[in-house]
């Protein structure tokens, strides 16, 4: 095909056609649709099915490397430095810092929330440094989170817990 | 060692599951849109370049090699076969009763072509360059959708 000037009949700026909702409902024009049923299932595997048993009892468990002495978390059956199996299981604690943060004011539909939701990176007390979770931050304004804020989680009643991340209903700024 | 420790009970290992919910609505548009009207009244549609006599089909509402503007043509459906292939499990990998053949028909008066079902015919008998013709839906349960066409089988 020829590159350059052409004898174009077309105005510059197509003009579209506006469909209505009431003209699918009403038939005025052919469409299809689909509402396809996709389904998933995410196995945990050896260390974060621990990690979810833990979740329950309202501890946070991580593995430590003897070799590299770093306490991972989350926990991992592997350390990814040193090619090697982990050597022991240690508790952490329910507190940590804010590594980085996000203020989102949608919801996974683009909806507005009523409420902001901050969610935050949380690097774990008793982990090694940079070692957290992604979680969500209640009971602070979002304009008084900031990076390095202490935090503390706020765990579901004993009884409610179900073995999954949402056992920790949020976590909330220390003092 | 902690691998005297791993989890061998396969219930007590946890999985997620999860829906990923997806809906869409695509419309035919203005071409497309005056094709599958023109399918209800038994008519085959395409759309003919006022500049340089190129034949679209599915029909287009511009030209897609001068911008210029199309004019629809009518053409009689039938065609002849330009691939084919035969489909013998289902889109689960499940065998089919009786195999499909999907087939790029080029359709007569038209520079397009139309990807579509094969029936009324064995698959050992299609040939590239059979003549073919389309088998349409009973008239009052057309709905605006390719389906309305049944299937193409031999003239």
């Amino acid at each position: 095909m020829s590159v350059g000037k052409k004898d174009i009949t077309c105005p510059p700026e197509a003009i579209g056609t506006p469909v209505k909702d009431s003209d699918l409902k009403e038939g005025k024009v052919t469409y299809v649709e689909d509402h396809p049923d996709i389904r998933y299932a995410w196995t945990a595997g050896q260390a974060i099915s621990r990690f979810l048993k833990e979740l329950k009892n309202g501890k946070l468990i991580a593995t430590k490397c003897n070799s590299c002495r770093r306490v991972m978390f989350p926990p991992r059956m592997f350390c990814e430095l040193c090619f090697k199996p982990i050597d022991d299981w240690v508790y952490v604690q329910d507190t940590g810092t804010v590594q980085t943060f996000s203020i989102s004011y949608i919801d996974p539909d683009a909806k507005p929330l009523p409420e902001p939701i901050i969610v935050a990176v949380i690097a774990v007390d008793g982990a090694s440094p940079k070692m957290g979770i992604m979680h969500i931050l209640d009971e602070v304004k979002p304009e008084d989170v900031y990076i390095g804020m202490k935090v503390k989680a706020v765990w579901k009643d004993e009884e409610e817990r179900e073995g999954a991340i949402t056992d920790i209903k949020y976590w909330k700024p220390v003092g | 060692m902690v691998f005297n420790e791993k989890i061998v009970n396969p219930t007590e290992l946890k999985h997620w599951e999860g829906k990923i919910e997806l809906y869409w609505v695509y419309t035919s548009g203005n071409a497309g849109d005056e094709f599958f009207k023109a399918l209800k009244e038994d008519k085959f549609i395409a759309a003919k370049c006022k500049k340089c006599g190129m034949v679209y089909f599915p029909p287009r509402i511009y030209c897609e090699y001068d911008f210029s503007e199309t004019e629809y043509v009518e053409v009689s459906g039938e065609g002849s076969i330009r691939a084919f292939t035969v489909a013998r499990l289902d889109k689960n990998e499940e065998p089919l009763e009786k195999p499909e053949i999907y087939a790029i028909i080029d359709l007569d008066g038209t520079d397009g072509c139309i990807l579509h079902l094969l029936d009324e015919v064995k698959p050992e008998d299609v040939y590239i360059g059979m003549r073919v013709k389309p088998v349409l839906k009973a008239k009052d349960a057309r709905e605006g959708k390719i389906t309305d066409i049944l299937y193409f089988k031999p003239t």
